[in-house]
C-alpha cells in the first residue's frame, strides 16, 4: 500500500474541522461509499443511524460514510471542560462485508487528513464493543494516536440480536479529537471550524452557548415526568408499528425512547436497578425492529444483493 | 537415519488481544508439541514467539518423515483357513482379497492362544510436510479463545482476522491453506517501519531478519526485558524510580513490536489527588508507568512505551501529555464532586443496588453486616458505635463517581472519602480493609475493626449464597466464595481473632429474611470452611495426617485449631512421636473392642502388675500438669510433657495383658487406657499420625 502525500487544501495550515469532514467524505467516496447525510433524530452514537443499524442486518452488501451528531447528555460539562461535550460529531464508515484490507484503508485515510503514520504512535488497542440497547456487539479496537483514542474499529458480530453474515466493518472517527491533534490545540472550543477572509470561526463560536444551555437543560430542567411518559409512548408506538410491519418508523420510535432514557439518566431520575430494566426495554424494541427489517428486505428479495 | 529439519510456523493477524497473547502463544506451542509426539515425530527444542500481529513457533530438529512401522493384520484361524484338500477356504480368500494380495503372501502366526493366518507388511511413514497443515489448523481451531470472531464474507472463526501464514520446514515452504489463508514464503515487518513482505528463507533466519530488517522483536521475553531496561533507565535519569505493575508490563509488551520508551510530564497540581487515583489513571487508562521519588511519593511524570521510532518523538510526547491532562482533570472533577456529596449520603441509595436478587440490595447487606459485626464487636471489645458506622459506610463508595470510573479503587476511595467526612483513621482504614485479602498471599487488614468487618462481610456472603443454592461446584464459583472462605480463615488465624465459627455462622444466618434456608446451610458452610482450611494448611506445609489429627477433636475455633496443629506438627518431630502414635492407635482399637462404654474410674486395688501401677500413678501426676497447659492452649508443652510417658506406656504394653480373662482386671486396665487416650485427645487424636 503506498502512502499518498496529501496536499493540504487550505495551504500550509492544518485542516479545519469542516475540511476534515470534506476530506473524509472524499476519501471514502473513492472507496465506493454512499455518502449519506446526518439523521434528523437525536442519537447517542453514529451506529444508531439507520444507514448503519438497519443496513448491517441481512445479506445485502453496503458501503456508506457520513458525519453524525451524537448526543450524550451525561457528558455535558456546561461548556467548562476543554474535552467534553454533550453534543459532538462522529464520522462513521460502514463497509459490508468488511474487506480484508480494512485496516490499511483506514490508515490510508489518516494520511488523507494529514496524519503521518511514521511520525505518530498509532496503535490498535483491543476494545470489544457492545451496545446493550441495540442488542449489538462486535470485536475490534480503539485506535490510539499518541495515546489519544481517535477512532473505534469494530467487526460487528451481532446486531439487533441477529448474527451478522456477512460481517460489517465499522469505523468511527472522533472528529473533535482528531481536529485537536491536527490543529494542536488543547481546548476543543478553539478548534478552527473554518477559516475565512475575516478570520477563524471556531468550534466554540458555533457550539459553546449550545453546550452551556443544553447542559443546564439535560441536568437540571428536563421534565422527567413528561420524559417517562414519552418513553412509554414511544415504546408503545414502536410495538404497534412492528405489528404493522413497518420497521423504519418503529425504529425511529425506538431511537426516541432511547434518547428519552439518556435524558432521564442525566437527570438522575433512574435508579441503578431500574436502569437495567430500561436498557432491556429499548433492546427488545431494537431486536424486534431488526427481525422485522430483515423480513421486509427478504420480501423485497434483498435488492442490493447483486447476483 | 531420519532427516531432521527446523520447523517455523507464523500466523500473521490483525492486532491480538494483549491480555491473552502470551497464553495463546504458550498453548499453541504446547499443543503443537503434543501433536508432533502423537504423530511420533521427534524434535528437540520448541519455542514460542508472539507480537501484537503474530503467533509463531520454531521447533528444532523435527523428523522430516515418520519412521516406517511394521503392521500385522490377523485373518482366519489356521483351523478355518484351509479345507480338507488343503485348499484355502472362502474366509481365507476373502481375507487375502481385503489385503489386496494373493493367498501365498499370507503367513502363519502362532502364540499361546492359537494360530492364525496373518498379513505382515511395512507401513511407510508419512512425510512431515504433509502432516503439519492439518495439525496447525486443528490446534488453531481449539485454542482457548474467549470470544471468536468472524470477518468479511469468510466462514472462518479466530481471535482476530488472519492476514498471512508462513510455514517452513527447513528451507522448504509448505504449500497449504491454514484456515482459508494460503501459506507463503514471507512474513511481514512492522506495520509502519516495514509494512512490506519480508522473505524468510529458513527458520534460523526468522528472528534476526524480523529484527534487523523488519523492526519487529518477535521474542516476547526479549521485548519485556528491553522495556524494563528502558523505563528504569529513564526514571533513574530523572531521579526517580519507575513503578512496574507486572500485569501492565505484560500488557505493554503485548502491544508493541518495537518498543521505544519516553518520559512525559503532567502538572504538579494533580498530585493533590490520592496516589491510587493517579496510578489508576496512568496504568488503567493510558498504560503508562508511574514514577516515584526516593520517599515513594509520586512525581508528576509518566513513562510511555510507544511502538515506533518516530521521526518526531517530541510530537508523540506532546500528544500523550495532551491526553493525560483531561483524564486527570476528569479525576479531579470526580474527586471534588464526591467530596462535596459526602460518603455517608450515598447510604440511602444503596437500596437501589441489587446485591443478588434473592438476597436483597446492598442496603440490606450492609444492615446484616452491621448486626453480625456488632455481635463480634461485643466479644472483641470494639466500640459498637464504630461498628455501626463502618457497616453503614462500607458500600457507599461503590456509588461515588470515582469508583464508577475506576472499579478497582473500591475500598480505597471509601478510605479517602471517609477521612474527608471526618471519620477517624481506623474507621476509614477499615473501609479499605473490607476487601482484603484481595488475592492469594495479599496483605490482611491491620485494624481490628477492619478485620472484623471483613469477617462479617465474608460470612454474610457465604451463608447468603449457600442459602440460595449457589454454592461453588467443580470449577464454578461465580461469587468467588472459595476466596472469601480462605480470606476469612486467614484473618481469623493470622490476625488471631478468637471466635467460634459455628456461633458466627448462626449469628449471620439469623440476620437474613430467608432464615429457614440460611439456618439449614450452617453445617454445609462449616464443612466448606473446614475443606478450605485443609487446603490452607496443605499450602502452609502441614501434613495431611497432622490436619486430620486436629480435625478429629472438633474445635469450632480456627485460632484454637491453629495452636493445636502447630503443636502436633512439632510433636511429630520428637523421637517418641512414632511409638506414641502407634500406642494411641492400639489404645483406640482396644477401646473399640470393649463392648460397653469404658469407665474412666481406675481402682487402685485392682492394679496388679508393676508397670500398670506405675502408669496409673503417672496418669494422676500428668493430669495435674496437662490440665492447666490445655486451659492456656499451651498444646505444644502438653504434648511435649506427654511424650515423657513413652517409656511407661511401652512397659505397660510389654508386661500387661489388657484383654485378660478376669473381667474386673480387664475393665480396670481399659480405664487406664481411656484416661491415657483422653489426655492426648485434649490436644489432638495423634493416632491419626502417619510415618
Amino acid at each position: 500500500m503506498t502512502q499518498k502525500k496529501k496536499q493540504n487544501p487550505a495551504g500550509n495550515s492544518e485542516l479545519s474541522f469542516q475540511e476534515l469532514i470534506f476530506e473524509l467524505q472524499k476519501y471514502w467516496s473513492t472507496q465506493e461509499c454512499v455518502i449519506v447525510q446526518p439523521y434528523d433524530i437525536e442519537m447517542g452514537a453514529g451506529t444508531f443511524h439507520p444507514a448503519t443499524f438497519l443496513r448491517a442486518i441481512g445479506p445485502e452488501p453496503w458501503r456508506t460514510a457520513y458525519a453524525q451528531a451524537s448526543r450524550r447528555p451525561t457528558d455535558g460539562r456546561f461548556g467548562e471542560n476543554p474535552n467534553r461535550l454533550q453534543h459532538y460529531y462522529q464520522f462513521q464508515v460502514i463497509l459490508k462485508p468488511s474487506p480484508d484490507n480494512i485496516q490499511e484503508l483506514y490508515l490510508t485515510s489518516l494520511g488523507a487528513i494529514g496524519i503521518d503514520v511514521k511520525k505518530h504512535d498509532i496503535r490498535f488497542v483491543e476494545d470489544n464493543w457492545e451496545s446493550p440497547t441495540l442488542g449489538a456487539w462486535g470485536l475490534g479496537w480503539e485506535v490510539w494516536l499518541d495515546g489519544m483514542e481517535i477512532s473505534q474499529f469494530t467487526y460487528f458480530q451481532q446486531v439487533g440480536g441477529l448474527d451478522c453474515r456477512p460481517v460489517t466493518g465499522e469505523i468511527t472517527y472522533g472528529l473533535e479529537r482528531i481536529a485537536m491533534c491536527l490543529q494542536n490545540c488543547a481546548d476543543l472550543f478553539e478548534i478552527a471550524w473554518t477559516r475565512t477572509k475575516k478570520g477563524e470561526v471556531t468550534y466554540g463560536d458555533i457550539y459553546h452557548q449550545n453546550e452551556v444551555e443544553m447542559s443546564r437543560y439535560n441536568f437540571d430542567l428536563a421534565n422527567t415526568k413528561a420524559l417517562f411518559n414519552w418513553f412509554d409512548t414511544c415504546e408503545k408506538e414502536s410495538q404497534k408499528l412492528i405489528k404493522e410491519g413497518l420497521p423504519i418508523p418503529a425504529y425511529e420510535m425506538a431511537m426516541k425512547a432511547s434518547h428519552s432514557f439518556n435524558l432521564l439518566d442525566a437527570r438522575g431520575a433512574i435508579s441503578v436497578t431500574e436502569r437495567q430494566r430500561y436498557i432491556l426495554r429499548v433492546r427488545s424494541l431494537s431486536n424486534a425492529v431488526a427481525q422485522s427489517y430483515l423480513e421486509s428486505r427478504e420480501k423485497l428479495g434483498f435488492p442490493l444483493v447483486k447476483s | 537415519m531420519v532427516k531432521k529439519q527446523d520447523l517455523l510456523i507464523e500466523i500473521g493477524t490483525e492486532e491480538l488481544p494483549p491480555k491473552s497473547l502470551k497464553n495463546l502463544a504458550a498453548i499453541f506451542r504446547e499443543q503443537m508439541c503434543l501433536a508432533l509426539k502423537d504423530e511420533e515425530l521427534d524434535f528437540s527444542d520448541a519455542n514460542w514467539y508472539a507480537t501484537p500481529r503474530r503467533l509463531s513457533l520454531i521447533i528444532k530438529d523435527v523428523d522430516t518423515t515418520q519412521k516406517d512401522k511394521k503392521s500385522q493384520r490377523k485373518g482366519p484361524s489356521l483351523s478355518a483357513a484351509f479345507d480338507k484338500n488343503k485348499k484355502p477356504t472362502q474366509a481365507t480368500l476373502g481375507f487375502a482379497r481385503s489385503c489386496n494380495v494373493g493367498v501365498e503372501k499370507l503367513e502363519k502366526f502362532e502364540n499361546e492362544k492359537g494360530a492364525w493366518l496373518v498379513f505382515n507388511t511395512i507401513l511407510k511413514g508419512k512425510k512431515t510436510d504433509k502432516l503439519i497443515p492439518k495439525l496447525v489448523e486443528t490446534i488453531l481451531e481449539r485454542l482457548p479463545i474467549a470470544k471468536r470472531m468472524r470477518w468479511g464474507n469468510h466462514n472462518i472463526e479466530f481471535v482476530r482476522p488472519i492476514k498471512w501464514t508462513l510455514i517452513l520446514l527447513g528451507n522448504k515452504p509448505l504449500n497449504c491453506k491454514i484456515l482459508g489463508i494460503e501459506s507463503g514464503t514471507c512474513s511481514y515487518g512492522h506495520r509502519y517501519h516495514y509494512p512490506d513482505a519480508l522473505e524468510i528463507k529458513k527458520p534460523s533466519e526468522y528472528i534476526d531478519t524480523l529484527k534487523n530488517k523488519g523492526y519487529v522483536i518477535v521474542d516476547y521475553d526479549e521485548r519485556l526485558s528491553l522495556i524494563k531496561t528502558q523505563i528504569s533507565k529513564i526514571a533513574k535519569s530523572n531521579k526517580g524510580n519507575v513503578i512496574i505493575d507486572s500485569e501492565l508490563l505484560d500488557e505493554v509488551t503485548s502491544l508493541v513490536e518495537w518498543p521505544v520508551s519516553f518520559l512525559g510530564n503532567f502538572e504538579q497540581e494533580f498530585l493533590k489527588l490520592p496516589k491510587e487515583v493517579l496510578i489508576a489513571t496512568m496504568q488503567d487508562n493510558q498504560k503508562y508507568f508511574p514514577v516515584a521519588n526516593d520517599k515513594g511519593e509520586l512525581m508528576p511524570l509518566f513513562i510511555c512505551v510507544s511502538n515506533i521510532e518516530s521521526s518526531d518523538l517530541e510530537s508523540v510526547k506532546r500528544g500523550n501529555e495532551r491526553v493525560i491532562r483531561p483524564r486527570l482533570n476528569d479525576a479531579v472533577f470526580f474527586w471534588e464532586w464526591d467530596l462535596k456529596y459526602g460518603l455517608k449520603n450515598h447510604h440511602k441509595s444503596l437500596s437501589d443496588v441489587v446485591y443478588q436478587k434473592d438476597l436483597g440490595t446492598l442496603h440490606d447487606k450492609s444492615e446484616r453486616i452491621s448486626e453480625t459485626l456488632i455481635s463480634i464487636a461485643k466479644k472483641m471489645n470494639i466500640d459498637t458505635g464504630s461498628a455501626k458506622t463502618v457497616a453503614k459506610l462500607c458500600f457507599c463508595d461503590l456509588l461515588t463517581k470515582m469508583v464508577s470510573e475506576f472499579p478497582n479503587l473500591q475500598g480505597t476511595m471509601g478510605y479517602y472519602y471517609a477521612k474527608a467526612d471526618g471519620e477517624n483513621d481506623d474507621l476509614a482504614l477499615a473501609l479499605e480493609e473490607l476487601y482484603q485479602p484481595r488475592f492469594a498471599g495479599d496483605k490482611l487488614p491491620k485494624t481490628l475493626l477492619g478485620q472484623c468487618l471483613s469477617i462479617s462481610e465474608k460470612i454474610d456472603s457465604l451463608i447468603g449464597i449457600f442459602s440460595i443454592g449457589k454454592a461453588p461446584t467443580g470449577d464454578k464459583d461465580p461469587f468467588a466464595l472459595r476466596r472469601s472462605a480462605i480470606g476469612l480463615l486467614r484473618i481469623i488465624i493470622e490476625c488471631k481473632i478468637d471466635i467460634d465459627l459455628k456461633d458466627l455462622l448462626s449469628t449471620a444466618a439469623s440476620n437474613f429474611t430467608n432464615k429457614n434456608q440460611t439456618s439449614n446451610c450452617i453445617n454445609d458452610v462449616y464443612t466448606f470452611l473446614m475443606e478450605r482450611l485443609r487446603y490452607y494448611y496443605r499450602d502452609e506445609g502441614f501434613g495431611a495426617d497432622v490436619f486430620e489429627s486436629v480435625l478429629a477433636v472438633n474445635t469450632n475455633k480456627p485460632l484454637d485449631f491453629h495452636h493445636r496443629i502447630v503443636a502436633v506438627a512439632e510433636f511429630k518431630k520428637l523421637d517418641e512421636a512414632k511409638s506414641l502414635a502407634a500406642a494411641n492407635k492400639r489404645i483406640i482399637n482396644l477401646l473399640k473392642k470393649s463392648e460397653k462404654s469404658t469407665s474412666v474410674k481406675i481402682k487402685d486395688s485392682l492394679l496388679v502388675e508393676k508397670s500398670e501401677i506405675k502408669l496409673a500413678s503417672k496418669l494422676v501426676d500428668y493430669k495435674k500438669i496437662i490440665t492447666p497447659l490445655i486451659d492456656n492452649r499451651n498444646y505444644k508443652s502438653a504434648l511435649t510433657e506427654l511424650a515423657g510417658l513413652k517409656k511407661d506406656i511401652d512397659n505397660f504394653f510389654d508386661n500387661v495383658m489388657v484383654m485378660c480373662d478376669e473381667a474386673e482386671l480387664k475393665k480396670n486396665r481399659l480405664a487406664i487406657l481411656n484416661n491415657l487416650n483422653s489426655l492426648f485427645l485434649q490436644t489432638a487424636d495423634i493416632s491419626k499420625l502417619q510415618d
